[in-house]
């Protein structure tokens, strides 16, 4: 009987064309804003009837009279609308993006529910909205799009990647990188710039327990999973975007002295080494104040960035497909660096009956120039232009390279230039499912994935004969380093899943297994003496005994495997109470035999509260959800593959091999286990023009990674073990609100916000674990700034003053005794918030970021700020140096001995930045019919425009709390583009 | 019914794909060895030995490029033979100046590392007395040499550390650690009880050493490729050095002369090749270094080709470098002239090298030091003739001019002749320190001129990790 339905229907609605008159609707798709949305569909509704919409978000359709329409566009409500047989011409629609609403698909990877039923805390961020921006690396685009998501990019090399936190750091030595899902297979974050972000079609930010219990010991610090673009059952669409841009320098707040200054302060400002070191004559100095070159020049540039994305979907009822390529080239600032990226994708869906077949794939080849930064080496280019003496020229007259300084600082020209420091990478990603629905049991179907993450990177390093960086290689003739790496992971995921509807009550439910696999080698060698004219691994010259060119050669090979089972449930009852269940077991290779499997699992509770009669009575809430979730993942980040065992690695000795401890055993190893408690509210108010939720979390990570501290006289200093317990609350807040919402013009306002809060529960009886500049205490903030505190100068001595530890009296003795917490450096809080407007064709958008409470320590303020240092730049700071009885000033006296871990150099790193401002105007239609496309579009976008902060250098947006040196410039960019359909 | 039956079969089928499984998590590492199962004969003993020996190169021992070699460079400049040079990147400053504190990380750097060659050589006979019945002469040679260079290193913390050298002193000595065991917090020994348990260690070792499988090296052969590795000979000569720290001036008398008996001095023209490593002639024990090792001595001075790359962060004071007077064949060994800055020249680069790179092996011990030794020994005796004899073959090897010294003044002469002989050896700081003097230097030395015998950096500091670490740990005086 059921099999006769179908071809029956099917003939209905053949006659229906038939009997019904047609009718040519026309019409546009555009989000709230105004901005119109390419791509999205329109269906005749209940026919297979569909159009999509071209880059101007317009659509032609043939419907009969008194159809309805449906739209719908991922990321965005799904909105019907009938065909008025009066005025069937023209039909604008404005779609709500699903932030909020409550049929939003949730994505989590291994199943997709609607909002309404979800009860975990996911956010979603359409592609669309982000992928204009003009940079390589995708987690980089969604900086103050979600709450609870941190976004920290500490550097503006292209491709470079940011440290992307959810909810806080979980773990204080463990990783505290989400775990990253890209249509269903884990893949390495750190490649992200090799992947094509126009591919990508949502990306959901998997935040409590139960969503991210699902992923076991990988979930502990939230997960990011990626879907890209398929297909749809409609007319093949092509489109074409163009982007071409300008990147330019930010300020430095960080000011180097001029010629006059430093001979100033060589001169007349007293030192240990004495006055005049150099001995200039008053001639000199006339002459040598004169010369200021621009060395800022010099190093940096503006710089380009050009973008070609071609890409193709369409399909029909059995198979749909999408493709794409892309041509990403982006110049860095500092001169020699670039990113050149190609991308290809073609995703594929085919259903054959009860058998689905799904394939995802994507190969990207890019090529990276970069510059060393973020150390303090004093060749790096980037402290070499402002550690050189302000009066030497980068260029000698004849037009080479001026390595004459007289402080003897290596011009960093010759290594920016000469240097080769390039990274080949070959990225592929591809993935295929299959979907099969039982036809026996009525419900249960099966499902596998299987997919691999594929990393290919070639390193090369080309050291020049004449660079600084030549002095330390062997033999001095200039060196070649070629670093083959290559990383595979594949992940199989296989389930048996069942749902049932029975009344009010509808379950579903699947039972999984899974293994993650990887494997990396690599192999690496250095040829020495590239004094011929190949600056490639043909120009090496063979070793001898005397020549000093032996090569060196090496490599690693590791693997790991993760094998799991796990369960994943629903359960709802009449469509308004709600409960989402999940447990996972984890075998690792990397514990020690008796440890090696973990349990983890999750529940959450969900009440439409909107759905209940009482609620029916008011006008002001339109949706109100209250959810609630508890549960534990894991942090497997720690250690390397074979952290449990006790390891001897190769070593050599008069050219004899040999064997040394490098990794102590730890038998009782086992994962930070983060346990998560959520409770939230989603809800839509005034006619669903306010928007919102609002959550909060505490979350406890036990069995914290810590280094505990052993007596090194045992030639080990410390021992990662599971011992401390780590407690982090926040609140999240997102709120949209529509301003205006008419036919022509609308205006909305947007924000997020997040507070975190990190405290140190317990620490196995030890009081406190202390590294360097930052101490974990009991009761106090993870990574808690721990530093003496600089109390000024001493104006009779000019000896620096350092508060004791009672923080009363002051002392010109620094005792690292005296150190105390004063401050974090994480984030108090951070967002962003934004304004879209729209008006007919024309629509602008801005967004800002923000982040605030936490310090970054300023190494590169102290190295500039050292008076040892008098032959280098030096800070402007330095003029205010204690120079005589009676000075007041915050420098002191250059006999004082320098100290670096003080708070003189703790600065504050908020900030509040212009992210992102486009303007774009979609041409009408009846220019782009005349020319036969399928909607056009321009617009003007600004990256990063201006950031308000205080602190000494180009950018506070550093991720580690500390700035070692070498910064490079965070991206700034004006570009313009085209998206042309046809 | 029928349905329940679908659904277990469907989980049962799932069950069995899944149980098949578990082994996929059983990897072995394969870049890396399970120290817990790799050492199933004597001979991975070897390997870990040779570990050892490759330990001896790690930063801030001897060798660094930024951790700074506190045991060998670190020992001069904290004295009286260096002045800050034109382009002083500043690493070893804090010895220079004195101004170490508990928290410093160059002073951590050495402690560390020095744990760390006698961690290794605990490891290199861990668990080996299982091959003692059916190899006892093969595990002697490995066990011999363990024993040396862990004995060695104590003795090297112990200079630095160690506030009183005396052979009976009750100040703190040094943890002598001679298992591995990371849960061990040691207190400090006294000074008596480690000179106690290094003694015992180095005279364990020399018997052991003597009754080997095969010879660990020769003897006599001065091939620019011998001497890498401790023998019964090195121990001897370490027995030496440390006699004289701890005043026992009749022992430290007889192990310098087994040494001097088995080692002649070099002559004149040979000398200079000692520092090319052309010859180890009176090389008692070199630590083999190769291109791929870091520079010794580094922070004082790396040869460049070019005057622009080179490294002169300290230079030689006038006082040193006159002191090489005549024909002394050690003046231009161990101090050159380029690009019109007398440079330090004791580690500029092997023989044949195309390009100077500061990297030769580590004389750790030679003859000359052994003569130095019995003849300070002899005068304190107020044998002062034999001690005349043995300063004046010396002087005489080097082509200096030979002495008729005698009493204080012979003493003093002795003193002289160590800081010309073995600078940048790692001796001048101790020797001033041994002897209760003061640090003295004349040229361009701003503030820090004087150290007087009663400041407290003549000891480092333990670092502040370690006081941390562990509770039965005691910090020196004035830290």
């Amino acid at each position: 009987m059921r099999k006769i339905r179908l071809p029956l229907l099917i003939g209905l609605l053949c006659l229906a064309q038939i009997l019904y008159a047609q009718n040519r609707v026309a019409g546009k798709v555009t989000a709230e804003s105004g901005a119109p949305l390419a791509g999205a569909t329109v269906n005749v509704k209940n026919t297979n009837t569909n159009v999509m919409t071209d880059g101007d978000g317009n659509f032609s359709i043939v419907a009969p009279d008194n159809s309805t329409l449906v739209f719908s566009y991922s990321g965005y409500e799904t909105v019907e609308r009938a065909i008025d047989a009066a005025s069937p011409g023209n039909i604008t629609v404005a779609l709500r993006p699903v932030q909020s609403a409550l049929t939003e698909v949730v994505v989590t990877g291994y199943t997709t529910q609607t909002r309404r039923q979800y009860t975990g805390s996911v956010n979603r961020i359409a592609g669309a909205e982000v992928a204009l921006q003009p940079i390589a690396s995708l987690e980089q685009l969604l900086q103050g799009k979600s709450p609870g998501l941190l976004i920290q990019s500490q550097s503006g090399q292209p491709g470079s990647a940011a440290t992307v936190t959810i909810r806080g750091k979980g773990s204080v030595l463990g990783g505290t990188q989400p775990l990253y899902i890209v249509d269903g297979i884990q893949i390495t974050a750190a490649d992200f710039g090799g992947i094509n972000p126009g591919d990508i079609e949502t990306y959901n930010v998997l935040k409590d327990a139960v969503a991210t219990a699902q992923y076991g010991s990988r979930g502990a610090n939230g997960v990011i999973v990626v879907t890209t673009k398929r297909g749809a059952n409609a007319k093949t669409r092509f489109t074409y975007d163009f982007q071409y841009g300008i990147q330019a320098l930010p300020k430095n707040k960080l000011k180097v002295m001029n010629s006059a200054e430093h001979l100033d302060y060589e001169l007349n400002y007293d030192r240990p080494d004495g006055l005049n070191p150099f001995g200039w004559t008053t001639a000199d100095v006339d002459s040598l104040s004169k010369l200021n070159p621009n060395w800022e020049e010099a190093v940096f540039r503006k710089a380009k960035t050009q973008q070609h994305i071609l890409s193709a979907s369409g399909g029909n009822e059995r198979t749909r497909f999408f493709v794409s390529g892309s041509i990403f080239k982006q110049d860095g600032l500092v001169r020699n660096t670039n990113l050149d990226r190609y991308t290809g994708r073609a995703n594929l869906d085919h259903t054959a009956g009860n058998l689905k077949i799904g394939l995802s794939t994507t190969v990207g080849y890019s090529e990276f120039s970069g510059t060393n930064e973020n150390d303090n080496v004093i060749t790096t280019p980037l402290n070499a232009f402002r550690w050189t003496l302000p009066y030497t020229t980068p260029y000698l007259p004849d037009g080479s390279f001026n390595t004459g300084d007289v402080g003897l600082n290596p011009n960093p020209l010759p290594d920016l230039f000469l240097n080769i420091n390039r990274r080949k990478q070959i990225k592929g990603v591809g993935s295929i499912n299959l979907d099969y629905r039982l036809p026996f049991v009525r419900g249960v179907s099966v499902r596998t994935l299987w997919g691999i993450d594929f990393t290919d990177d070639q390193n090369e390093v080309y050291t020049d004969i004449n660079t600084q960086a030549n002095q330390v290689v062997s033999g001095g003739q200039g060196a070649i380093n070629n670093n083959t790496l290559r990383r595979t992971r594949y992940t199989g995921t296989t389930s048996v899943n069942y749902e049932k509807r029975a009344g009010d009550h509808n379950f579903g439910g699947g039972l999984f297994t899974e293994i993650v696999n990887r494997t990396t080698s690599s192999t690496t060698f250095t040829g020495y003496g590239l004094s011929g004219p190949l600056k490639n691994v043909s120009g090496i010259t063979p070793g001898t005994t005397t020549n000093n060119f032996i090569p060196n050669v090496g490599g690693t090979r590791n693997a790991e495997a993760l094998i799991s089972y796990f369960f994943i449930g629903n359960y709802d009852y009449k469509g308004k109470y709600f409960v989402n269940l999940t447990g996972r077991r984890d075998g690792s290779s990397r514990l020690a035999a008796g440890n090696k499997y973990v349990n983890y699992g999750g529940a959450g509770l969900g009440w439409l509260l909107s759905s209940e009669n009482f609620m029916q009575s008011q006008a002001y809430i339109n949706t109100l959800k209250l959810k609630a979730s508890y549960g534990a993942a894991g942090n497997a980040s720690i250690g390397d593959s074979y952290e449990a065992f006790e390891q001897f690695g190769n070593v050599s000795y008069n050219g004899v091999g040999g064997l040394v401890l490098i990794n102590l055993k730890k038998p009782n190893l086992t994962w930070e286990t983060r346990r998560t408690a959520n409770v939230g509210a989603e809800f839509t108010m005034f006619n669903s023009r306010l928007n919102g939720s609002i959550e909060l979390y505490s979350a406890i990570t036990n069995g914290l990674y810590l280094n505990r501290q052993l007596s090194s006289t045992n030639g080990a200093g410390s021992i990662t073990t599971n011992l401390g317990k780590l407690k982090n609350q926040g609140i999240e807040v997102a709120l949209g609100y529509d301003i205006i919402k008419t036919r022509n013009l609308t205006l909305n306002f947007n924000a997020n916000w997040t507070t975190n809060k990190s405290e140190i529960v317990a620490l196995d009886g030890n009081n406190e674990i202390i590294s360097g500049i930052s101490t974990n205490r009991v009761g106090e903030r993870a990574n808690s700034v721990y530093l003496v505190r600089y109390a000024g100068v001493d104006k009779k001595t000019g000896e620096a003053l350092y508060l004791k530890r009672d923080g009363k009296t002051t002392t010109d003795v620094y005792d690292p005794n005296d150190a105390v917490i004063t401050g974090s450096f994480d984030p108090k809080g951070f967002g962003g918030f934004g304004t879209n407007v729209s008006w007919k064709g024309l629509e602008f958008s801005a967004l800002f970021t923000y982040q605030y409470g936490y310090s970054v320590y300023n190494n590169a303020r102290a190295d500039v700020e050292n008076p040892q240092y008098w032959y280098s730049g030096l800070s402007i700071n330095m003029l205010r140096e204690w120079k005589q009885d009676g000075d007041v000033t915050d420098v002191p006296s250059a006999f004082s001995d320098f100290r670096y871990a003080t708070t003189r150099f703790l600065e504050k790193g908020d900030f509040l930045r212009l992210r992102n401002v486009t303007l774009g105007y979609s041409l009408p239609r009846s220019l782009t019919d005349k020319w036969k496309l399928n909607g056009v579009r321009v617009f003007v976008q600004g990256q990063n425009l201006y950031t308000w902060h205080s602190f000494l250098g180009y950018d506070p947006e550093v991720a580690s709390g500390a700035l070692t040196g070498a910064q490079y410039p965070a991206l700034r960019a004006v570009t313009a583009g085209i998206s042309v359909g046809f | 019914m029928k349905k329940i039956v679908q659904h277990i079969s469907a989980f049962v089928l799932a069950g069995a794909i899944l149980a098949s499984c578990s082994k996929k998590i059983d990897l072995a590492p394969t870049n890396t060895v399970n120290g817990e199962k790799f050492f199933t004969s004597v001979d991975d003993y070897e390997f870990a030995l040779t570990g050892v020996y490759s330990r001896l190169k790690r930063n801030s021992l001897y060798s660094g490029i930024n951790g700074g070699s506190v045991f060998l460079s670190g020992v001069d400049i904290a004295a009286d033979n260096f002045r800050s040079g034109p382009q002083n990147l500043g690493n070893l400053n804090t010895m220079f100046r004195w101004n170490y504190t508990a928290d410093n990380d160059v002073i951590k750097g050495a402690w560390d590392a020095a744990y760390v060659v006698i961690q290794q050589a605990n490891l290199s006979v861990r668990g080996i007395d299982r091959f003692r019945a059916t190899a006892p002469k093969k595990v002697n040679r490995i066990e011999g040499q363990a024993r040396t260079l862990r004995a060695f290193m104590h003795l090297e913390l112990l200079r630095w550390w160690a506030t009183d050298y005396d052979r009976n002193s009750a100040s703190p000595g040094v943890p002598y650690v001679d298992v591995f065991d990371i849960e061990q917090k040691p207190a400090r020994p006294t000074v008596k009880q480690t000179y106690d348990r290094m003694e015992a260690d180095l005279k364990t070792a020399k018997a052991l050493l003597s009754d080997t499988d095969v010879p660990v090296q020769s003897v006599t052969s001065t091939a620019s490729a011998n001497r890498f590795y401790v023998d019964s000979l090195v121990v001897n000569a370490i027995l030496a050095r440390m006699y004289l720290y701890a005043n026992q001036l009749d022992s430290a008398i007889k192990y310098s002369t087994y040494v001097i008996n088995a080692r002649p001095l070099a002559t004149a023209a040979e000398f200079p090749l000692i520092w090319q490593d052309v010859s180890s002639k009176e090389v008692i024990w070199s630590v083999n270094y190769q291109t791929i090792d870091a520079p010794l001595a580094r922070e004082i001075y790396r040869p460049a080709v070019v005057t622009e790359d080179e490294e002169r962060s300290w230079l030689p004071v006038t006082a040193l470098t006159s002191a090489y007077q005549g024909a002394d064949v050690r003046g231009p060994a161990y101090f050159t002239t380029r690009f019109g800055v007398t440079v330090l020249n004791k580690y500029f680069a092997k023989a044949g090298v195309s390009r100077p790179d500061g990297i030769v092996n580590f004389k750790v011990f030679r003859t000359a030091e052994m003569y130095l030794i019995r003849a300070e020994a002899l005068a304190r005796k107020n044998l002062d003739q034999s001690s005349l004899a043995d300063l004046n073959a010396l002087r005489t090897a080097r082509s200096a001019t030979a002495g008729a010294e005698a009493g204080a003044a012979l003493l003093t002469a002795i003193q002289t002749e160590r800081r010309k002989e073995l600078v940048v050896e790692g001796h001048r700081f101790f020797d001033l320190k041994r002897t209760v003097r003061t640090v003295n230097r004349t040229q361009n030395c701003s503030t820090f001129c004087t150290l007087l015998p009663d400041n407290r950096a003549w000891s480092l500091p333990v670092p502040q990790t370690e006081i941390i670490a562990n509770p039965n740990m005691q910090q020196n005086p004035g830290y």
